[in-house]
């Protein structure tokens, strides 16, 4: 078998044709990658501020103004007084708070008497996405509230003191943009490579191209070259972006993530490719590389959802999909500067499935119309 | 013998159980014009497609001939040229645009494309549409368009399933004369038809009936054997005697 790369560029030119003429594929091209960074880069946040907390003081004294007090001055939680402990309970089941606090009669005088006086937290536990952060967060101002309404301040016999390397703000901000290039770069991959070589079977196309000299691998890299250029531009889009606009440092060496970048990149496009030429209807195709590349690069890749935290067998699962291992490069490049050494296990996982993959498209692809 | 010939020895071909060719042995001769034809479901696609190589046949073989020495198919896929029975161009690509992917894919360089082009346009008569895209021509211009691809770098062998199918009776006579001077290159024709009147252009009539070759001559021969008239009274006749 010759490669001729006159008939693979061939091939390619006739395929951006086909993506300048097509608004389905320029604007996933084109839209999706921007509507990705406006959506995880501004509207969603991980980290939980400006909490609404509905506050029933039925105390009106010193010290449960001092409480109240140690909460607005977090600056994560935002009191709102209520008259009783019912419309406290009232804001929350009508979200006009995330969680309220009910401070009883005799607390001041409890507290006085060392009696242990109780205040009631309450938050909404059907908001499963901002009950773990508030809970830590009152957590914390609870240990200052009582130093402060016992008057002292003892030092502890021992002091721990936490320092959040890498992303010292814990800005979520920068953990997500830098796995959007792995989510962004499989969705322009698999999905447009998979509806590729479907459409010429179901335009009948494909009969033509077969009775012609080209080889099936020049057909194959000419029908990824294209798409492979929009992953890069893609790519190249959203890391201006992070950098640029939010503001996410790089620590890491640039090629280190080009590499990662390139790895991943052919691993989609020939699992795409795989799909496409099994599958032969475009239809099929799609739910295909929904199912294979989009849904796990979203879910289990660890994009969103931990992978520490997944059931065993999920966990194990991961360990098949290329996604987990780029978003951990990814993340590395950017945020804590590893380079290869570091990253020897992903890269590896990565280049083995890199390998499989582009044997496999390269095998499935017979030309036969059988 | 001079330029390409392909026989067929006994070739069966199974889909899911069912045997669209039942062991068919075919001589094509170089330098003539062979039709196959036959009613639906007869067999013909899967024929032409056994000889290019696109199916492989469950049982028997295509076997290719150069100035009469055995060649490997491989080596003569570069001369084979095709046109589907279905639409099988790009319905977004242009004209010109077709032109240059099919030049890139055969390799044709710069001067033999040129003048290629030129001759095909002028025969075809589709010089000024070179910039419309093929989804928006007429059916006779569209199958002008399949044969100028097809043609465009000079076949030794040109293998045409249905050409004339859905094309005006004006566009069907020019696509015959385009075929017509393809003979006096030398190059070997297969071409199937719906058209029975279309069978009497060729030089030698391949007629399959259920997956087999039920009659083969040169068109008057085989219609005076056959006891009839013009191949739409022996197709009538045929069909009635067939069993549903």
């Amino acid at each position: 078998m010759t490669f001729v790369p006159a008939r693979a560029g061939a091939v390619a030119r006739k395929e951006w044709f086909h993506i300048r003429r097509d608004p389905f594929t320029l604007a996933l091209a084109l839209v999706l990658p921007l509507l990705m960074v406006i959506v995880y880069g501004v509207a969603i946040d991980f980290n939980v501020k400006e909490i609404h907390l509905a506050v029933s003081d039925l105390d009106q004294s010193q010290a449960s103004r001092r409480l109240i007090d140690t909460f607005s001055s977090s600056h994560y939680f935002r009191p709102r007084p209520e008259a009783s402990a019912a419309l406290a309970t009232a804001d929350l089941s009508d979200e006009r708070a995330r969680a309220a606090l009910i401070i009883p009669p005799r607390f001041e005088k409890d507290l006085l008497a060392g009696r242990g006086a109780k205040v009631q937290i309450l938050l909404d536990g059907a908001d499963n996405s901002t009950v773990g952060p508030i809970s830590q967060y009152v957590a914390s101002i609870q240990a200052l509230a009582s130093r402060r309404l016992a008057g002292v301040d003892p030092s502890p016999p021992y002091q721990l003191r936490t320092r959040f390397l890498f992303n010292p703000e814990l800005n979520s901000r920068w953990f997500v943009i830098p796995g959007l290039t792995v989510v962004i770069m499989a969705i322009l991959s698999i999905f447009l490579t998979a509806l590729t070589v479907a459409r010429e079977w179901e335009n009948g196309s494909m009969e033509l191209l077969l009775s012609t000299p080209v080889e099936p691998i020049e057909i194959i890299v000419g029908k990824a070259a294209p798409y492979a250029a929009l992953g890069i531009l893609a790519t190249a889009f959203v890391y201006v972006i992070a950098r640029g606009v939010f503001g996410v440092p790089f620590a890491g060496h640039l090629w280190v993530f080009a590499l990662g970048c390139l790895l991943f990149l052919v691993t989609y496009l020939a699992q795409g490719l795989l799909i496409s030429v099994l599958t032969r209807q475009q239809t099929i195709a799609m739910q295909f590389s929904m199912l294979t590349g989009m849904l796990p690069s979203n879910l289990l890749s660890g994009f969103i959802f931990p992978i520490a935290s997944m059931p065993r067998l999920f966990w194990y699962l991961t360990m098949l999909l290329p996604a987990r291992w780029f978003m951990v490069i990814s993340r590395h490049a950017f945020l804590e500067g590893s380079g290869f050494s570091e990253l020897a296990v992903p890269f590896a996982a990565l280049a083995l499935s890199c390998a499989t993959m582009v044997a496999l498209a390269a095998r499935s692809f017979r030309r036969t119309l059988e | 013998m001079s330029g390409v010939s392909i026989s067929v020895e006994g070739a069966r071909k199974s889909f899911a159980g069912c045997e669209a060719l039942k062991g068919v042995s075919l001589e094509f001769g170089a330098g003539r014009m062979h039709g196959i034809i036959g009613p639906e479901g007869s067999g013909k696609t899967t024929l032409l497609r056994l000889i290019l190589g696109l199916l492989s046949p469950t049982s028997g073989a295509a076997r290719y001939f150069e100035d009469g020495r055995p060649v490997a198919f491989e080596s003569l896929r570069p001369s084979l040229a095709y046109m589907p029975q279905t639409q099988s161009l790009y319905p977004d690509l242009s004209i010109q645009e077709h032109l240059e992917f099919f030049r890139d894919l055969y390799g044709i360089g710069a001067a033999d494309y040129s003048r290629k082009r030129e001759e095909l346009l002028s025969i075809t008569r589709l010089g000024e549409f070179v910039e419309r895209p093929a989804g928006q021509l007429s059916g006779g211009m569209y199958k002008k368009l399949a044969l100028m691809c097809a043609l465009l770098r000079s076949p030794r062998v040109m293998i045409l399933d249905e050409p004339t199918t859905g094309v005006d009776p004006i566009s069907r006579r020019e696509l015959w004369d385009l075929l017509y001077r393809l003979l006096d290159q030398n190059i070997l024709i297969l071409v199937t038809t719906a058209y029975l009147d279309e069978a009497e252009r060729c030089s030698m009539v391949h007629l399959l009936e259920g997956g087999l070759v039920v009659a083969c001559g040169e068109p008057r021969a085989l219609l005076e054997r056959e006891g009839a008239g013009s191949f739409d009274e022996l197709f009538l006749r045929r069909a009635a005697v067939r069993p549903a």
